[in-house]
């Protein structure tokens, strides 16, 4: 897989390099140097997985996962010197495993999960209101429109990228993204205009 | 026109998932629709909601909770055996638990086989009458009392040698001690 270029995930050389010298660390067991790689990452894996998962306690067992899976695979992924697009490879498999296991939850929490910057009331409602919503509209997809939804509109990644993520072609990942879509949109309007 | 049919190009139109060719034709059909104007700024004014619902930070204390359970996990060491060996040495454990519960060993008889000699041809010697010695009344003699004693030689039967010669009247008897 080429390295994945998205607004996300570009990084200065410098970074990378950072990212290729903390993989050869850790490599040799520096742990200090896997907290670097984590860090690093650690938004992309958790925030993908609590919107494929809707739930933050299942996101966080599920990036604990591909961090496990991330230290043992060290050389494999710096062979690759793709490991942005590795670590979204494993979040959605990891996220698919864990669907299968447990049962889907009906209620919506992640609202609660969010860092509270501000306390302006009317803020944080619209925050609220806006979490509410977002979390109701991946409910209404199935998990294949879900994971391309997620991945092409709100991880901002190239249809290709997607299609190489999910191991097809270019023509699918399309054609969920555009059902998701107008879901979506039915969704949120009825969502606004009704108030779910 | 049928709008049904825009459907699909708006919706990757909104998203920028169209290349320049087809972009222009959503774009000309755009300008000659209000219905269908509608309906791709509420793709865009959705997914653009959507959007800023995930770019909201999440609490730093949910990264450090993960970084701090994967750093535990890692700093106790790997475990000596491979994950997915665990079920399988598990199964094969209990399978041959089960085999030994159910299915004992029958214990065969064992089998002595002795050395047998062949038998020794001697040649065969007159057995004299024995004399008819009146015996006495047997006499209940005290137990003795039980002490370890050393036991007495057995005796010697002695050997009787026939010796057969031509005259058959002629018989040899040699008796050794």
């Amino acid at each position: 897989m080429k390295a994945l270029a998205t607004p996300a995930m570009t990084q200065p050389l410098d970074g990378m390099e950072a990212v290729t010298q903390a993989i050869q660390a850790a490599r040799s067991g520096d742990l200090a140097a896997f907290e670097i790689l984590m860090r690093r990452h650690e938004r992309l894996v958790l925030a993908t997985a609590l919107r494929l998962l809707g739930k933050m306690e299942d996101a966080q067992d599920a990036s604990q996962e591909v961090f496990l899976r991330l230290y043992r695979n060290l050389g494999k992924v710096q062979d690759s010197g793709n490991l942005a697009g590795w670590l979204y490879r494993v979040t959605v498999n990891v996220c698919r495993d864990l669907c299968g296991r447990r049962p889907a939850e009906t209620s919506v929490e992640a609202v609660e999960e969010l860092a509270s910057p501000g306390a302006d009331p009317q803020q944080a409602a619209t925050r609220h209101e806006r979490q509410r919503a977002l979390e109701l509209s991946l409910r209404q997809l199935s998990a294949k429109q879900r994971t391309a939804l997620v991945l092409r509109d709100l991880e901002g990644l190239s249809t290709a990228d997607v299609a190489e993520i999910l191991g097809t072609s270019q023509a699918t990942v399309r054609a969920q993204v555009f059902q998701a879509r107008i879901k979506i949109k039915c969704f949120v309007e009825r969502y606004f205009r009704r108030g779910v | 026109m049928n709008c049904g049919d825009w459907e699909e190009r708006i919706a990757l139109y909104a998203g920028g998932d169209l290349g320049a060719p087809d972009s222009s034709a959503v774009e000309r059909h755009l300008a000659g629709c209000g219905e269908c104007r509608g309906f791709a700024q509420g793709i865009s004014d959705s997914l653009a909601l959507l959007r800023a619902a995930h770019e909201e930070p999440i609490a730093a204390g949910h990264y450090a909770a993960v970084r701090a359970a994967v750093l535990d996990r890692l700093a106790r060491g790997p475990s000596p055996w491979p994950r997915w060996l665990w079920a399988p040495a598990l199964a094969a454990g209990l399978a041959v638990a089960g085999f030994f519960l159910t299915v004992r060993p029958v214990q065969k008889p064992r089998v002595y086989v002795a050395a047998v000699r062949p038998p020794v041809e001697l040649p065969a010697v007159p057995v004299r009458p024995a004399k008819a010695v009146p015996q006495p009344a047997p006499v209940r003699r005290p137990r003795p009392q039980r002490t370890v004693a050393p036991k007495p030689p057995t005796p010697v039967e002695p050997l009787v040698v026939k010796l057969i010669t031509n005259d058959p009247d002629v018989v040899i008897y040699w008796i050794a001690d």
